[in-house]
């Protein structure tokens, strides 16, 4: 190899593994030291690996002891409410700005939205959970200046980056049509009851923005709730000893929860975008996360049926056809689709000059 | 080493340790390669060169250029020997059973002969398996240098048509020389993507385009590339967003799928559509914002899309088209990324443009029609979607169809003029879930339901009426029965009670909804108020509204002060009344002038309070006080926003006639 292609590669290298270096490094090691220090007061035990870790939010969005210790916590049925410290380091950690630390927060948006939203419904104060979710919806605020994301759907007739049609556009209908995929956010200090679901609904949109940063447990989280909200019938049974059934790890007051929560579009939109993922992200090649997505869009699906929701319907059943022919590339040997079509094909000629 | 080849024909070989591998190469009988490719090749050249200057110049071919302004000429045209360096062909793969040395002269190569040994040494070793023994062949290569060396040789002008075979042959040489360097850099980046080492062999794939980009400088064209080069060149295209893919490095897969479909690499159509699909796919799914292509490859006038969703929606739209030109094979994925893709951004209405388009034959009749009807329904162009449900439902194609039946009952449960139609729609589907799905009964007796309540709106004897009513009640508590915790179903049969002025089980009713949806949604906290008041228990109905209030958005608020308004004139509380209608104009005001098209609620679009009907009501509260003048003010606002509306004339006239009962006494 040259030494030129060895340069290129120690570059990039180096700026491969020191994503989470800026310029401010150390004064986000900093912040992130002293979350990991507030969390050790909150969490039973700290993997010491974890203050010794040369990337600590790295590992502290990764580490599985942690997850874990954090995932019991937001399960259990107090969780959430004003006073909960978890919330409030949850509610920290994003406030502090650092990007690595906005990752951690994310990572556990899934189960706070689910054990939020399940909850939302029996009237029991959840500040806590609300705090975090509002923090989030505030930044996303500022971060957007309250701007709607719009989509203008293009029209193949007219000429564009890719593409050069010779036949000019017969029709006058040359408009765009401008879609809203997410509407101008209002600044929000409470969470009110109607705009419970576009709050969440948001946060979720911020969720899929890092979701390929997402560990799997995460992802998979996420799945088994859309299941539990989604209400669905047949799944039911299995439900109470579902991992992700909220509530019943602390005993006393047990509910069943999560069955056919509201589900309006400012919520499913940003849910079916984090399935698809789920669903298409071969690149990750999680076989889990994968069957997990795969399930909730069929409780979804059964969900939209139910409500007799056009759009849900569409999206839903293309994404379980899509599943079908993942399932189908999956189980073949090479994992990949049937060719690898970037195979030199093997021959048996010699060229020679 | 010498290698005895086919019939006689025995090539010297400078280096050793080269396996021949398939050596049982036979020619056929009789055909003098040499001949036949010398032959092939000069008409294929002429072909090549017309097209390539009809699609360079003056594009009046008829055909649509679609996507690659490297794309020119058909996929076969590649894949032959054209060159005469390369014999198997694409086409008819059964020849590659028989090999074939071709032999040309040595002068003029760019490459020592040390070097080729070794590039092909570790190619046989790469096809062998052996990844890791090919790995260290290419290492031992200084690949860059040889890169370096065939530049000059190659970056010469297009040949003239003086002198031309010359050119040409130095051309051929060269390329062939490139094309073995390219390769084994090719194949070091897929070595080094077998062991793992992604980032490694995304660096040498991207370098394999560095190269072909300085050796062409003006892209690549069908007149001056051999067709084993640009296998290469394809590959690498290809293969390089993969490696960044796997190796996690997204903004880099993107460049790279912008790259492979922006500059001129003279791809084959499968492999361009492969290569856009991909990106499509990538932009949908992956949550990598792409951000807007740079600044350098937007073209004048041209769409540029400005974000993931947009990049995609194109891309797969230009698929469809090139389905539909038949220039390339239909894949009913992109179909499905589409649909996903628009109902996402609720553009199903273009979707259905997108499906009305697909070729006939492809989709069963009636599976269009059902995607279609759910499209058009999902716009809220409901009588579009009747009228495909009325065709897929007729009992000629597809009468059992659960899902239109369903759909179409609902459509039809939304008109009092259809609701006949709807009970049909929804018995049959009811029969139907009976049979297949159980657990849709519930939804087919909720529509039933649905439609008898619309029908009894418009019934023309008493009797009729309250049997409509009691058919709607009926089957709501059954739907009820089966999904006790559907909230839309428990708002549907609270509004069905209160009509029916049963307005206790009515009551409980609205207060489970409220309690099912956490009081999120808005219609459920007036439904509950509106009871209240029914029952002459205004004060509980009003608390009920500031409740609601609470609960809402400032923007939001409009039909709740309409509603508090009235509560507090039937409190007969006229100038609080007054007070909640001052409210609500600011707020009506305020909306109109900042409302954009982005600044939806569903929730509240459906009964949006207008400017005109708080003039109007105003102008009634005014004159039922007798302030003639107030409400004289307000009807003439009212007048200015709707100038003949029966409303206004009605209360015009009142106002009149009480004016003259005054002025008479």
């Amino acid at each position: 190899m040259s030494d030129h292609t060895t340069a290129e590669l120690t570059v990039s290298d180096a700026t491969a593994t020191a994503t989470s270096a800026n310029p401010s490094q150390s004064d986000s090691f900093s912040k992130v030291r002293k979350a990991i220090q507030s969390l050790s007061t909150i969490l039973p035990s700290i993997p010491p690996s974890l203050s010794s870790s040369s990337n600590p939010s790295f590992s502290l969005l990764h580490d599985p002891e942690i997850s874990t210790h954090i995932s019991a916590l937001l399960r259990r049925s107090s969780a959430g409410a004003g006073d909960d410290n978890l919330c409030r380091w949850l509610y920290e950690a994003f406030q502090s700005g650092d990007p690595g630390l906005h990752l951690v927060v994310l990572r556990y948006i899934p189960l706070l939205a689910g054990a939020y939203l399940s909850r939302a419904t029996l009237r029991r104060p959840l500040a806590g959970f609300e705090a975090v979710l509002l923090a989030l919806y505030a930044h996303e605020t500022t971060s957007r200046a309250g701007q709607p994301v719009t989509v203008n759907v293009p029209d193949v007739f007219l000429p564009s980056l890719y593409h050069e049609p010779t036949s000019p556009a017969k029709s006058n209908s040359t408009t765009l049509n401008l879609a809203v995929v997410s509407p101008t956010l209002e600044p929000h200090g409470t969470v009110r009851a109607t705009r419970r679901a576009r709050i969440v609904g948001v946060a979720l949109e911020l969720y899929f923005g890092k979701i390929n940063e997402m560990p799997k447990s995460s992802k998979i989280d996420f799945c088994e709730f859309c299941t539990v909200w989604a209400g669905d019938r047949d799944g039911h049974h299995n439900l109470r000893s579902d991992p992700s059934q909220v509530g019943d790890t602390d005993g006393g007051d047990e509910v069943e929860l999560g069955t056919h929560i509201p589900l309006p579009w400012e919520l499913l939109q940003p849910i079916l975008r984090i399935l698809g993922h789920c669903v298409m992200g071969r690149w990750a090649n999680d076989k889990e996360v994968f069957d997990a997505a795969k399930e909730a869009c069929r409780s979804l699906h059964v969900r939209a049926m139910h409500d007799i929701n056009a759009k849900a319907i569409l999206a839903t059943e293309s994404l379980i056809r899509l599943g079908n022919n993942m399932c189908f590339e999956m189980e073949l040997p090479n994992g990949n689709g049937c060719v690898d079509p970037h195979e030199i094909p093997t021959t048996n000629v010699i060229t020679l000059n | 080493m010498s290698a005895r080849l086919g019939s006689g024909l025995s090539l010297g070989l400078g280096w050793e340790g080269l396996i021949v591998w398939g050596v049982a190469l036979h020619r056929r009988p009789g055909t003098l390669v040499g001949q036949h490719l010398a032959s092939g090749w000069e008409a294929r050249r002429g072909l090549n060169i017309s097209e390539g200057g009809l699609s360079l110049g003056s594009r009046a071919s008829g055909g649509e250029r679609l996507v690659m302004r490297a794309h020119r000429g058909k996929g076969e045209d590649r894949g032959h020997g054209w060159g005469g360096i390369w014999l198997v062909d694409g086409g008819t793969r059964r020849r590659r059973g028989w090999g074939v040395v071709h032999h040309r002269h040595r002068e003029g190569r760019g490459l020592s002969s040390g070097l080729e040994a070794r590039a092909l040494l570790g190619k046989l070793e790469y096809q062998r398996g052996n990844v890791e023994g090919a790995l260290r062949v290419f290492d031992g290569i200084d690949l860059q240098a040889a890169i370096q060396r065939l530049q000059p040789s190659l970056a010469e002008k297009p040949p003239s048509k003086k002198g031309r075979n010359r050119t040409e042959s130095q051309h051929a040489v060269s390329q062939h020389a490139a094309s073995l360097v390219l390769e084994a850099i090719y194949l070091k980046a897929k070595s080094l993507q077998k062991l793992g080492r992604l980032t490694e062999a995304a660096q040498e794939c991207k370098s394999v385009l560095d190269a072909v980009e300085k050796i062409f400088q003006q892209g690549i064209l069908d007149v001056e590339v051999d067709n084993k080069l640009q296998e290469i060149v394809s590959h690498a295209v290809e293969l390089l967003p993969e490696l960044w893919k796997q190796a996690g490095c997204h903004h880099e897969a993107i460049s790279a799928y912008r790259r492979a479909l922006l500059s001129l690499w003279n791809l084959e159509n499968d492999c361009c559509t492969r290569i856009q699909k991909e990106f499509a796919v990538f932009l949908l799914y992956s949550g990598v914002e792409a951000g807007p292509p740079s600044l350098g490859v937007q073209i004048d006038s041209s769409y540029v899309p400005r974000n993931n969703l947009e990049e995609a929606i194109l891309l797969l739209m230009i698929l469809l088209r090139k389905f539909h030109l038949c220039k390339a094979n239909w894949d009913p994925s992109v179909m499905e990324h589409l649909t996903f893709a628009l109902s996402i951004c609720n553009q199903t209405s273009v979707l259905a443009k997108q499906v009305e388009e697909i070729m006939p034959g492809v989709y069963h009749r009636v599976d269009r029609w059902n995607s279609l009807a759910l499209c058009y329904s999902g716009a809220g162009q409901n009588k579009a979607a009747l009228n495909l449900l009325r065709k897929s439902l007729h009992k000629h194609e597809r009468p059992d169809d659960l899902m239109a039946l369903l759909l179409a009952a609902k459509i039809c449960s939304e008109d009092s003029y259809l609701a006949a139609e709807g009970v049909g729609y929804a018995q049959r589907a009811i029969t139907n879930a009976e049979q297949h799905a159980d657990h849709l009964k519930g939804v087919g007796l909720h529509m039933l339901g649905l439609c008898f309540g619309k029908q009894a709106k418009v019934c023309s004897s008493d009797s009729e009426r309250s049997r409509f009513q009691s058919e709607a009640l009926k089957s709501l508590d059954g739907a009820i029965a089966l999904e006790h915790k559907n909230s839309d179903l428990i708002f549907d049969l609270g509004v069905r009670y209160a009509e029916h002025r049963n307005l206790n089980a009515a009551l409980r009713c609205a207060k489970q909804f409220i309690d099912e949806t956490g009081g999120s949604v808005i219609k459920g906290w007036r439904l509950l108020a509106l009871i209240l008041s029914a029952q002459q228990r205004f004060s509980e109905s009003e608390i009920v509204t500031d409740a609601a209030l609470d609960e809402t958005a400032k923007w939001d608020q409009g039909p709740l002060l309409r509603l508090k308004a009235k509560l507090k004139i039937s409190q007969s509380l006229p100038m609080d009344a007054i007070e909640m209608y001052r409210y609500l104009l600011a707020l009506v005001q305020a909306q109109r002038k900042s409302f954009g098209p982005f600044r939806v609620n569903p929730q509240v679009d459906d009964n949006k309070v207008n400017e005109f009907e708080v003039w109007h009501g105003l102008a009634n509260l005014y004159s039922s006080l007798s302030h003639w003048k107030d409400a004289e003010i307000c009807l003439g606002k009212a007048r200015q926003l709707k100038q003949y509306t029966a409303e206004t004339l009605h209360t015009e006239g009142k106002n009149s006639k009480s004016l003259d009962y005054f002025i008479e006494f």
